[in-house]
């Protein structure tokens, strides 16, 4: 045992939660507050991910800082619970934050009324209210990925263009039961009427480890695809169970959270040709993951273990830090340090055409679009390594931006 | 020392009963009293915002549990749910143009006409098997309101609260979120510190120490059984209410799940079964605890002394929380309470070892 | 709606719940034997299930020997938690021991995920993962394998009450005192029945593990497992095998009939119902013994 934790501290190694650095000291650093679920519902994706976002910051640092300005970044754990959260929002935003990610969907809701009276900004990639993507309304939130509803428009598309048309198929959407798992729902429904497919929904019960009763349904409907939405542990049950049921893997297609985690959980080759939607390049072909690994991980100064560097989850986490630097950096040009929450948010809204150097779909973000256009493309299992089958690209952004509107519609009519 | 009983002489009954009837006792309330409402002036928004005010609606929350686990002996692993249909139900009034206050009262009710439903199974059932019954029930009312979209909002399960106004004072400031809680959080001390000494209290007791001995001496078990549901359900429905417009502002159905439940009755234990303070005690402990212990910690990671992962960083606050209930309960089941009374009795007689009581 | 759909879900649901009588099993032989409700058997479970990860994963022993060392190793655990933690208990009140059996779920929660990495790690035991496939019935080999097992757990435990050693054991389960004074080891029997619950969760470990993989939502199978415990009565053993079969049965035919019509999943809501309406008719469960209070 002893030998087992000297192994576990070493792999990842010394923790500096300050990522200083050498980063020209003289200016004042800019802070980044990442503050998120490290040991309860999100722990599935919160380690690889906030290891991407500290490593990419650690790469900006090691080289010039953001237009000199170092960045700083103040991590806490608030186990998904909103008064933990809350603290350490309150805390963080104290010590001069202008950036927050509690990549948490509970914190993040309890924190929008705060962060838009604070002027802080909030990124909820992947995560939070969809509605967000509504500028207007929600002027310092930011999803700057593809919300839930445009990854099912997407997916649907996909079925569309090369999966033999959507025109009198039947689709099941297996989804676990909760507001998160519901979310593709309308847009889907809107689809199958404008498309005349057949849809049906299936729910399991959170947190979806034994789904059988589910999948025995699902198999009865004879589904010519099948779109599985839920995160965590309860993926790779959803995939077995539909390998098991007969349901080929070519027809599976997912949400965003499928891992080569849960691939590896799966076993064996059994999830070969299973697709999933993807708002972020993985593996390590990426400049940019190319960077962390030479000037960050060789060196020895990475956030965790270097096996994690190049995860889908690491490069959703890589990809969100590079945006806000970016958005950092353009605000820093245009209006002068020191950045405030409100330069910053400004900073985000002037982003066009960013890539992260090929890691994630072009994204432009404006003062009414914050979701930055909602792109994506499908990537396949193939037993290694997820493989792009298209090119970045979205789809049917008016029935997404008709959700958007209306829910956005609700919050202002709630206030 | 500081509790000094010479010169407390009491000749007449009404001294004698009072809340205070040592004096300290009466100048630490008062001087407490006076921070807590100097606390805005006091104390950092960060501090206000973030600590005192939860603790102060956890502590009412907590109180309003103690009422029903402490005094009245009824286990109830579903709080949260109660606190929950508060909640629910003063945004959904609110949000109808009821008056705050109103919506307060209305939440109270709903949660209390729901809490004797938890308190149905009460009158069946005791100890080991109460608890399970009201966990059930924790599950089912959390699956009505995911499920109900007409409840829990629409797509996004999130509710906004309105703006509303209470006493005629908008509810926005920091100042005035934190004077509401507060003084919600003294109303229900109070009401619980009184209840404890009135007949009613007393019968909840007996009802308490054993049920059938209750009704052998004319104290129908049911009928306090169920009033114990309905007063506590009444009190933790509006606490749900000041928890959802004075600190979340926005109500989603994690804000009131499962896991609250247990932290609840975990700070009802650790402070100590129906003791007021204790509740105090114990909504500062499980409440604020792991908050301290998170920072504490990241502090200390950034001199980069002790080799250790992020991972394991993170998750040391869960085990330091699951250690010292399992502390708190081997070594003084009575709660901090007790520990606190141990203080006070040492003071009370010193410079000498013992008590008279 | 066709039969085989009901024969499919009411036969997966069986299994299923065979396997949740593993978890509730851990329960039962340690409320039996000293009247403990162990709300940390779903963090056993976890426990159990990440010794055999260190051990077949990790280490890369041969699953059987994993399967032993977690065996030996979760026995001294129960052992050791009862010595140290559950005896001080003794004569405290019943939501005393049920809080510090919390506290402990937290701990064993931070101490798992927190040493050993949070992510989910894969448990294979070498199981086929395609279905048995009867007419259009399709039966799963996991979830067969693991009701063989929790069938089986639970025979073994029938059997091992009729020992000598068993016999001690139903002594103190009937009356602490009297096996006192008989001169039974109340305090060995009871630890033994610790040990004996965790052996059972690394059988319930290795078996869900496999099926979901292993990391902190293991403890989650605590709910069914509670349900099962209810239902069946706390101290039957019997009662986790017929409960064990009700519950699954039930939270698999009526979900697949009901969810469609209320668009959720409504597992948990028979799970929950199953918890009230027993407590509500028959509290001490079908198999359980009644209490008798006496004033």
């Amino acid at each position: 045992m002893k030998t087992l934790l000297k192994g576990l501290a070493g792999v990842a190694g010394a923790m500096a939660l300050a990522v200083g650095g050498t980063a020209s000291a003289d200016k004042e650093p800019i802070k980044f507050a990442l503050l998120q679920d490290f040991t309860a519902v999100y722990t599935f994706v919160s380690s690889e991910y906030n290891q991407g976002q500290q490593d990419y910051l650690r790469l900006i640092n090691e080289t010039g800082g953001v237009e000199g300005h170092p960045i700083e970044t103040i991590i806490r754990d608030t186990a998904n619970e909103p008064q933990r959260g809350l603290e350490a929002y309150n805390r963080a935003r104290r010590e001069g934050a202008v950036l927050v990610d509690f990549f948490s969907t509970p914190v993040s809701r309890a924190a929008v009324n705060r962060v838009l009276r604070d002027e802080v900004v909030m990124i909820t990639a992947l995560h939070g209210r969809g509605d967000a993507s509504h500028g207007e309304t929600f002027p310092f939130v930011f999803p700057m990925m593809a919300t839930y509803w445009s990854q099912a428009t997407l997916l649907a598309d996909y079925i569309d263009r090369h999966q033999g048309g959507l025109a009198n198929k039947r689709i099941a959407l297996v989804h676990i039961d909760s507001p998160f798992g519901r979310e593709p729902l309308p847009v889907l429904q809107e689809l199958a009427q404008q498309k005349g497919f057949q849809l049906r929904s299936f729910g399991y019960p959170s947190p979806g480890t034994e789904q059988s009763a589910t999948w025995s349904d699902v198999r009865r409907y004879r589904p010519d695809h099948v779109i599985i939405w839920g995160a965590g542990g309860g993926q790779q049950v959803s995939v077995r169970e539909a390998i098991r049921n007969g349901i080929r893997p070519q027809n599976i297609l997912s949400v965003v959270w499928l891992s080569e985690t849960d691939a590896r959980n799966v076993g064996g080759n059994h999830m070969n040709g299973v697709k999933r939607f993807e708002a972020v390049a993985s593996g390590r072909e990426p400049a940019v993951i190319q960077d962390i690994l030479t000037h960050v991980v060789e060196p020895g100064l990475g956030a965790g273990p270097a096996a994690n560097v190049g995860s889908s989850y690491y490069n959703i986490g890589v990809a969100t830090m590079a945006v806000a630097v970016e958005a950092a950096r353009l605000a820093i040009r245009e209006f002068g340090a020191p950045l405030t929450g409100d330069t910053l948010r400004r900073g985000f809204e002037m982003i066009e055409g960013f890539d992260a150097r090929g890691l994630m779909p072009p994204v432009t973000l404006t003062a009414t679009d914050h979701q930055g256009g909602g792109y994506g493309r499908v990537s396949q299992w193939n037993g290694q390594t997820w493989e792009p089958l298209t090119d970045w690209s979205n789809a049917f952004q008016e029935i997404v931006w008709h959700e958007i509107e209306k829910d956005a519609q609700g919050f202002r009519d709630g206030r | 020392m500081f509790y000094r009983l010479s010169g407390i002489h009491h000749t007449r009954y009404e001294s004698a009963r009072a809340l205070w009837p040592v004096t300290a006792d009466r100048r630490i309330v008062q001087g407490l009293l006076l921070l807590a409402v100097a606390a805005p002036f006091l104390l950092s928004d960060l501090y206000l915002t973030s600590y005192m005010l939860p603790w102060l609606i956890w502590t009412a929350a907590a109180l309003s549990l103690t009422l029903l686990m402490g005094v009245a002996g009824q286990l109830h692993f579903g709080f949260a749910a109660v606190m929950a249909i508060g909640a629910y139900t003063s945004i959904h009034l609110t949000r109808a143009g009821v008056p705050f206050e109103l919506a307060l009262l209305g939440a109270g009710l709903m949660a209390a006409l729901i809490g004797c439903l938890f308190g149905a199974a009460a009158l069946r059932v005791k100890g080991l098997y109460l608890v399970m019954a009201t966990l059930a029930m924790q599950y089912l009312v959390e699956w009505t309101i995911i499920n109900v979209p007409a409840i829990s909002g629409g797509a996004q399960a999130t509710l906004s609260t309105p703006d509303v106004t209470f006493l005629f004072i908008p509810l926005q400031s920091d100042g005035a979120l934190y004077y509401t809680a507060l003084l919600w959080t003294v109303v229900v001390t109070l009401l619980i510190m009184n209840i404890k000494r009135s007949s009613f209290g007393r019968a909840l007791v007996a009802v308490r120490d054993k049920d059938f001995a209750a009704s052998v001496i004319g104290v129908n078990p049911l009928k306090y059984k169920l009033l114990a549901f309905f007063a506590s359900s009444f009190l933790g429905g509006v606490t749900g209410a000041v928890l959802a417009f004075c600190y979340y502002q926005a109500v989603t159905p994690e804000q009131f799940g499962f896991n609250v439940s247990i932290q609840l009755v975990a700070m009802v234990l650790v402070g100590g079964l129906g003791s007021v303070i204790g509740a105090y005690l114990g909504a500062g402990f499980v409440l604020l605890l792991p908050i301290v212990l998170t920072n504490l910690l990241a502090f200390v990671a950034q001199f980069d002394l002790i080799p250790i992962s992020f991972n394991l960083l993170s998750h040391i606050p869960l085990m330091v929380y699951g250690a010292l209930i399992i502390g708190v309960i081997l070594f003084e089941p009575l709660g901090l309470a007790k520990i606190y009374d141990n203080i006070r009795k040492y003071f009370l007689v010193w410079p000498f070892r013992h008590t008279q009581s | 709606m066709d039969f085989q759909f009901l024969i499919e879900l009411t036969i997966n649901g069986a299994l299923t719940g065979l396997m949740y009588s593993l978890v509730a099993l851990g329960i039962v032989l340690i409320y039996k034997s000293s009247g403990v409700p162990n709300l940390a058997q779903g963090a056993m479970v976890m426990i159990a299930a990440y010794l055999v990860w260190i051990f077949a994963g990790l280490l890369g022993t041969p699953i059987l020997v994993a399967l032993f060392m977690a065996l030996v190793g979760m026995f001294l655990f129960g052992m050791l938690t009862e010595r140290f933690l559950l005896r001080k208990m003794v004569g405290q009140p019943i939501i005393m021991v049920v809080m510090l059996t919390l506290g402990l779920e937290s701990l064993l929660r931070g101490i798992g995920p927190g040493l050993l990495g949070a992510a989910p790690k894969s448990l294979d035991l070498g199981l086929d993962m395609m279905p048995i496939i009867i007419g259009d019935v399709f039966i799963n080999r996991e979830y067969l394998v693991g009701g063989l097992i929790g069938a089986a757990m639970v025979g073994l435990s029938l059997l091992f009450f009729r020992t000598r050693l068993g016999t001690k054991l139903r002594a103190v389960s009937d009356n602490h005192i009297s096996s006192w004074s008989v001169g039974i080891s109340v305090e060995r029997a009871v630890a033994i029945s610790w040990g004996l619950a965790g052996i059972s969760a690394v059988a319930a470990g290795a078996m869900w593990g496999s099926v979901q993989g292993v990391d902190w939502t293991l403890t989650a199978l605590l709910f069914p497992a509670v349900a099962v415990v209810i239902l069946g009565g706390l101290d039957s053993i019997y009662g986790v095998l017929i409960a064990g079969l009700i519950v699954g049965i039930l939270g698999s035919v009526i979900p697949g009939y009901v969810d469609p019509l209320v668009g959720g999943g409504t597992r948990d809501v028979v799970t929950s119902l199953i918890i009230l309406l027993t407590i509500m008719f028959r509290p001490h469960g079908i198999f359980g013994r009644e209490d008798i209070e006496r004033v």
